[in-house]
């Protein structure tokens, strides 16, 4: 990413008034929370939380070859990617995988949607709009493509929790058309967002809007792209519908305890400038079914093909919330003090803890009566050898050393995948 | 983040220039200040000292775990820890809700009382939180 002035989105001013601690983040003035990150993590575990994400950018890729392009350059194979890896990506459904360099690293993430067959938008991460345009401008030629890169041009605001459907069904135009078999990864709307056909969907107050049943929390709910001009209009309409319902505005602090918690990778820490290999997000590459080749030929796939060994990125979660300071020097060792790698990511998910030998989330079902979330340590490491079943490992900053249990998946009872008729009964 | 004009600080307390108070004058209470404990947003653990543990005015007595950031809390007195403020370890967002109160960290019997002279008062304190701005 490129050094350049802090860029604010549509919704600064509201950040301001609402006493928001700001930091910069992907070269844009951002919200960490407003009154308490505790407290936005619990929202959206157990009501709903707004996030501001106006700050991620979309890269628009259209023409006859649109699919092709993506096809060279995208890690999924959009011709097996839907229903388990055996159906193609079509109209009104999305993906998520990476970019890659030639060498197999990370230029970015993103999820593709499919608007229609020659029409595709990429969402990438803050700041990635124009180097995303470049890269994929880089592989066009020959392709009868276009490209254009969105930035700024697209107000976005995450609704997410489990009451996030019944906040949504208030504003909308048609909400029962609107809200029926919408499955995880789909998405309702015309893009252009003003384009007026049956397709469209609208809030009551004629705003158009592009609606998708995604997010980084691990939660279910909605992304939705407005006109960046309707933004504040609508921020403000959301938050006075989910007032009943107890919807908070959540900053990124929330966001990122939420989306580790969910084993979800942070572009550009998680995932970046080294092979995208063992991973737990193996699954964006286009395994093939029988070999264990890859079902396609894209950009920074032979390189990985022909990798013998490559660090190994694993999660893992601690004893209590306390965590280690990430920077250079913080190092992972094992139990006999070997050398392993190094901290990638490391926060509390303050919505979950042990109670015996098994973690529960505060949106567990069937959690114990007495069990109080006092928040766990987590995040994710890359290390250079596999570890052994149980084995335990030690996180080292300069002030002290935790210990961590490598783990598949940290935050238990997530809702992301539920049925959506199931969120909207009361 | 509160403006420096929101912050609560007592008259009756000394401050430090790392945002500890200190009430008392033999056997000396402290915890961190209005401003610290903003700063650092939800506290999430405490690391409490252990009674009988003698510290020298410099030492770090404490940890102060947030969501942002991991922080140390020194003693601005030498001396011996008589208290410990237990109900942290369950409860570590007392020192968000009442830092001068509830959200107290230890009690140290000072070996060398004139090491509180050295300490501001809160006008002192407020002038150099306005230089920090």
């Amino acid at each position: 990413m490129h050094e350049q002035e802090t860029k604010e989105t549509p919704l600064h001013q509201w950040h301001a008034r609402h006493a928001a601690s700001m930091a910069p983040f992907g070269g844009y003035d951002m919200p960490l929370w407003y009154a308490s990150t505790k407290e936005e993590h619990l929202a959206v575990l157990t009501r709903a939380g707004l996030f501001d994400t106006s700050h991620m950018a979309v890269v628009e890729i259209s023409g006859p070859d649109a699919r092709a392009l993506l096809q060279l350059c995208f890690s999924r194979n959009l011709e097996q990617c839907l229903q388990l890896g055996q159906s193609p990506l079509y109209s009104g459904r999305s993906v998520y995988g990476v970019f890659l360099s030639p060498k197999g690293h990370v230029v970015d993430d993103a999820i593709i949607s499919q608007i229609s067959s020659n029409h595709y938008l990429a969402v990438v991460n803050a700041g990635m709009g124009a180097e995303i345009t470049a890269h994929l401008r880089s592989y066009a030629t020959g392709y009868n493509a276009d490209l254009a890169d969105l930035t700024d041009g697209l107000g976005k605001v995450d609704l997410q929790g489990p009451k996030a459907g019944l906040i949504l069904r208030q504003l909308l135009e048609d909400p029962d058309k609107v809200l029926a078999e919408m499955p995880y990864f789909s998405f309702k709307g015309n893009f252009p967002l003003e384009t007026d056909s049956p397709s469209r969907v609208r809030f009551r107050d004629g705003t158009p809007l592009l609606l998708s049943r995604s997010g980084y929390t691990g939660e279910f709910g909605f992304e939705l792209f407005v006109p960046p001009h309707r933004l504040q209009a609508i921020w403000e309409s959301l938050l006075e519908a989910g007032r009943e319902y107890g919807l908070s505005p959540c900053g990124l602090a929330a966001r990122d305890s939420l989306r580790t918690g969910a084993v979800l990778p942070l572009s550009h820490q998680d995932i970046g400038d080294w092979p995208f290999l063992n991973t737990p997000w193996d699954f964006a590459l286009p395994w093939a079914n029988i070999d264990h080749g890859f079902s396609k030929s894209f950009v920074g796939g032979e390189a990985l093909s022909r990798m013998e060994e490559a660090p190994i990125t694993h999660p893992f979660v601690g004893r209590d919330p306390r965590k280690v300071q990430v920077d250079e020097a913080t190092r992972v060792t094992a139990e006999s003090g070997e050398e392993l790698g190094s901290v990638l990511t490391c926060t509390t998910d303050m919505g979950i803890g042990w109670y015996g030998d098994r973690i529960f989330s505060i949106a567990s079902p069937d959690k114990p009566d007495d069990f109080k979330p006092k928040g766990l340590c987590c995040g994710f490491v890359r290390i250079n050898r596999p570890l052994a079943d149980k084995e335990t490992v030690l996180l080292r900053d300069a002030r002290r050393s935790i210990r961590v249990y490598p783990t598949r998946s940290i935050r238990p009872d997530r809702t992301a995948r539920k049925a959506l008729s199931r969120m909207l009964r009361e | 983040m509160k403006e420096i004009q929101e912050l609560h600080l007592p008259e009756e307390l000394k401050y430090t220039q790392d945002h500890e108070w200190v009430r008392g004058t033999e056997t000396v209470r402290i915890g961190i200040t209005d401003f610290a404990q903003d700063q650092l947003g939800d506290i999430v653990f405490v690391e409490l000292p252990e009674v009988g543990t003698q510290f020298e005015a410099g030492d770090v007595f404490s940890t102060v775990e947030s969501v942002k950031a991991v922080s140390e809390v020194y003693t601005p007195v030498s001396g011996e820890v008589v208290a410990v403020n237990e109900p942290l370890e369950e409860n570590p967002e007392l020192v968000n809700q009442d830092p001068y109160g509830q959200g107290w960290i230890m009690d140290i019997k000072t070996s060398d009382s004139s090491e509180l002279e050295g300490l501001m008062d809160r006008s002192a304190y407020m002038e150099m939180l306005k230089g920090e701005e």
